[in-house]
């Protein structure tokens, strides 16, 4: 069948590009597409074009795999998409974008909680002993 | 208030919200807005989580530069893309590949042509041999027809002359007294047998 109208049919009124992740995959096993949709567009509905995936679950050798078309990307972002903070996150991982500084805050704060952790447990085998 | 703050995609910034406040704002769970609040929250007082204010200043810098990198980047994409979309239309090999395919267009319509000549050809020859093929057959048609007229008038007069053959022999009331004389003069004698083997008999006892 031959479309002859628009390639995503909706007329939108002030809606923007955004690169998101929309959510497949089954019960208790997420699996996200890294994907370019208008804004308006339900989370797993109807998308432009599909921009790489990233799988949560770690696999066997203990690591989270995630796919970008770095091209495409860029094109779109040149075309004026938005990313999401998850999307903003994991580009900034990949090098493609800065790091992200809520990831490097995190990470701190994880930092600060261990050693204070550390100190403590030091501290109950001090008293103890 | 942080949830739907969350919904957008501008980076999410913690405000410094002073500690004691009763957020009014509420996102619309479970619950409509006439359902009346739990018991069990009657006394609630609900805080935002604490804000460290010397991470809060690292982060608004590290958030400055963030989006001063960001911005950079959307403009040099945005400028790529440009550059690239004036390349195809008015670039150095863009009329070339306007020739080529304007080349390329007029040859696939040429032989377009050619195939619809041919096929035109092919056609006609084949409904000029199925008129003739109809004629031939409706001429054979109408012989069939006029042959099968003249049969069933052929029989028909033989039927006629037969009968009148027949009407020479007829009882009329002329010749009633004479036939039934001859009638009782001749008797007929239709008796006979026949047995297993196909013996027939044809002399029976009569009176």
């Amino acid at each position: 069948m031959v479309h002859l109208s628009s390639f995503l049919l909706k007329k939108y009124h002030g809606g923007h590009v955004v690169i998101r992740l929309a959510l497949g995959g089954v019960t208790n096993r997420p699996f996200y597409r890294i994907v370019a949709a208008y804004n308006k567009r339900a989370r797993d509905g109807k998308y432009i074009e599909q921009v790489g995936s990233y799988d949560p679950l770690p696999n066997i050798h203990n690591e989270k795999l995630v796919a970008f078309n770095y091209e495409r990307i860029k094109y779109w972002i040149g075309c004026g998409a938005h990313t999401t903070k998850p999307v903003a996150k994991l580009l900034g991982l990949a090098g493609f974008f800065p790091l992200h500084p809520m990831t490097i805050t995190e990470a701190e704060r994880k930092r600060k909680a261990a050693s204070t952790e550390v100190v403590k447990t030091e501290s109950q085998d001090h008293v103890e002993q | 208030m942080l949830r739907a703050l969350s919904r957008c995609h501008d980076p999410v910034f913690r405000l410094l919200a002073p500690r004691s406040t009763v957020l009014v704002e509420t996102v619309r769970g479970r619950k409509s807005r006439t359902d009346p609040k739990a018991k069990s929250k009657l006394g609630r007082i609900k805080t935002p989580p604490p804000v460290d204010p010397v991470e809060m200043v690292v982060l608004k810098e590290r958030f400055t530069e963030y989006n001063l990198i960001l911005r950079a980047l959307r403009l040099e994409f945005k400028e790529q893309v440009l550059r690239k979309k004036y390349e195809d239309e008015v670039g150095s090999a863009a009329e070339e590949r306007a020739k080529r395919e304007a080349e390329e267009h007029r040859s696939l319509m040429a032989w377009n042509d050619a195939e619809n000549l041919r096929l035109r050809k092919i056609r006609e020859q084949r409904v000029q041999k199925e008129a003739e093929e109809a004629e031939m057959k409706r001429r054979e048609a109408v012989l069939l027809r006029q042959q099968e007229l003249e049969n069933y008038i052929k029989e028909k007069e033989r039927q006629i002359i037969q009968l009148q053959e027949e009407a020479k022999d007829f009882i009329t009331l002329d010749n009633l007294d004479q036939r039934i004389e001859e009638a009782l003069d001749n008797p007929k004698n239709y008796n006979f047998a026949i047995d297993k083997e196909g013996r027939i008999v044809k002399r029976t006892a009569f009176q």
